[in-house]
């Protein structure tokens, strides 16, 4: 199949919806699925706040850090690495019922937490480097996509502030993209805040130009995994020990405490 | 240390040439007899250490029976284990199957005793990875520090099943054609993660088989042993800063191929981790 091919076949977002088989269906013709109205009133709220406060005091105190895939002159986007342990509001993303439904449905179980992280933009901000969740594994890649990560939108995402970008129909090409498709025609993962957008590992994508006079716009970005490869946190050397001590048996798997054949200690579960 | 009569002058060209080719290669003469048979003496105190710390090595579930010796842990247990997992040989015939970039994924030892009996014919990738198994993305190196053959539980191998990519393609019955690596005490056997294997069965009558396994995967793969949860801060601290690396124990991983897509910085300006 073209780019050109699946652009035409599916050329619009997926319309939001709360039905999980609807979602997976979107995750499986479009790449991507909106779910409208997960966090709401003073649960989006304090989300929203525990967020920015995390993101200046990193700032304040120079601790700010880029990522490879970001463009080396933005001094205006902002990363907050491992939100997981800065704020107990992040594990109720992290591990949100709605994530581990469609975890399970896409990636199967057990699954990894590879990471979760925040991207906000700032105006004037710039894009991203497109790519595919998944680039690190070889290819040719197998069928299936072997990861999913859940953009919990804390503010409005909007074409103007640098909505994350993708390129539709891209992940039924089941290959990364290469240097000639880095002017693929892409589209804004439009959503109001509040809203979690479920896309699989295979989707191109990159964060949108921020081209506002005046609005950040912040994402919470949580990786999931097949549980056969390493995450991207070493959680046992970053995770709040709360976590660890309060975990459920669904976190202490999607954490990697609890699991079969890879990442034992003596030949057995850590936990 | 103990490895100090250790017999050089081995021919890696040609070892390197066949496990590409062939899916493994066995190198005689790796480790001398006095090594050989220190490295075993440990191997079995090692094992009674681990039982004393309550880690069992028997019917630990991988086996058909309880006599076969499982011991893991061996880098916490004994510093020869620490020298013969970056051995250079060794690590010259990951280098050259895997690439650089690959993580000790485990080291444990197997002794079968008489008695003990063959577990499930598998490929190591084929039972981690999803199909396609195009390249190979672990490898075995086996030390062998007894004499290993037929009868004493050599472990069988499938000739050329390395090249198996599909699950379509695997032989209804891979046992069958199966053959065993027969190597003398102080070889080392080198096999690629995608050749189909199973343990053999000891069924001689007093003859023990000690094999040790260091078990190497790209950097990708989540790695069998949880290093970071396994090793004691004293043993952490011994190691060296390339063995911490190939212990993975950093604070993160798999996003190193993202280097290559990103936009070149400017002088002075560091990569992300």
């Amino acid at each position: 199949m073209s780019l050109a091919e699946s652009h035409a076949e599916a050329a619009a977002l997926p319309a939001p919806t709360r039905d999980l088989e609807q979602g997976l269906r979107d995750i499986r013709d479009y790449g991507l699925a909106i779910v409208p109205d997960v966090l709401k009133g003073d649960t989006l709220k304090r989300t929203r706040e525990a967020l920015y406060r995390a993101a200046e005091a990193d700032r304040a105190r120079g601790r700010e850090q880029k990522f490879a895939l970001d463009y080396a002159h933005d001094e205006t986007n902002q990363r907050v690495w491992n939100v997981l342990s800065r704020d107990p509001v992040f594990e109720d993303l992290a591990f949100h019922r709605l994530a581990v439904e469609n975890v399970k449905a896409v990636l199967g179980w057990p699954a990894l937490l590879g990471n979760i992280s925040a991207n906000i933009t700032g105006p004037g901000g710039g894009e991203m480097v497109l790519h595919a969740d998944q680039i690190f594994v070889p290819e040719p890649w197998s069928a299936e996509p072997q990861g999913l990560n859940v953009a919990w939108c804390l503010d409005d995402f909007t074409e103007a502030n640098g909505a994350t970008r993708f390129v539709p129909g891209s992940h039924r090409l089941n290959r990364a993209p290469r240097p000639e498709d880095s002017a693929a025609a892409t589209v804004a993962m439009e959503a109001p805040a509040g809203a979690a957008v479920v896309f699989e590992s295979r989707l191109w994508h990159k964060t949108g130009v921020n081209t506002t006079a005046d609005q950040r716009r912040a994402g919470v970005f949580a990786w999931y995994t097949r549980p056969i490869y390493r995450t991207q946190e070493n959680w046992f050397l970053s995770l709040r020990p709360e976590i660890r001590q309060f975990a459920t048996e669904e976190m202490l798997v999607l954490l990697g405490y609890k699991t079969q054949g890879l990442g034992l200690v003596n030949g057995a579960s850590p936990a | 240390m103990t490895l100090a009569d250790t017999v050089a002058e081995v021919d890696t060209a040609a070892a390197k040439a066949q496990l590409r080719r062939e899916g493994f290669a066995i190198i005689p003469g790796v480790l001398g007899a006095a090594a050989c048979a220190d490295v075993r003496r440990r191997l079995w105190r090692a094992a009674e250490e681990s039982e004393r710390r309550g880690a069992p090595t028997r019917n630990i579930g991988i086996d058909p029976n309880e006599h076969n010796v499982r011991v893991f842990g061996l880098l916490e247990l004994d510093p020869v284990f620490v020298e013969l997992i970056q051995h250079p040989l060794g690590i010259e015939l990951v280098t050259s199957l895997l690439g650089p970039g690959f993580l000790i994924s485990n080291f444990t030892a197997n002794i079968a005793l008489p008695g003990s009996q063959s577990m499930h014919p598998h490929s190591d990738q084929s039972i981690v990875v999803p199909e396609p198994w195009l390249q190979p993305w672990s490898i075995n190196i086996i030390w062998c520090l007894t004499d290993v053959h037929a009868d004493n539980g050599a472990t069988l191998y499938l000739p050329m099943s390395h090249q198996i990519g599909w699950a379509k393609d695997v032989p209804a019955d891979p046992r069958a054609g199966m053959r065993p690596f027969e190597a003398p005490a102080g070889s080392i056997i080198a096999m690629d993660g995608r050749l189909w294997h199973t343990s053999g069965a000891n069924v001689t009558r007093d003859e023990e088989r000690a094999l040790l396994f260091g078990y190497y995967s790209r950097d990708f793969i989540r790695p069998q042993t949880n290093w970071n949860a396994t090793l004691s801060p004293a043993t952490i601290a011994s190691l060296s800063p390339q063995m911490h690396a190939w212990l993975g124990l950093g604070p993160t991983a798999n996003i190193n191929l993202a280097a290559p897509l990103a936009i070149p910085r400017p002088a002075g300006q560091g990569t992300a981790p």
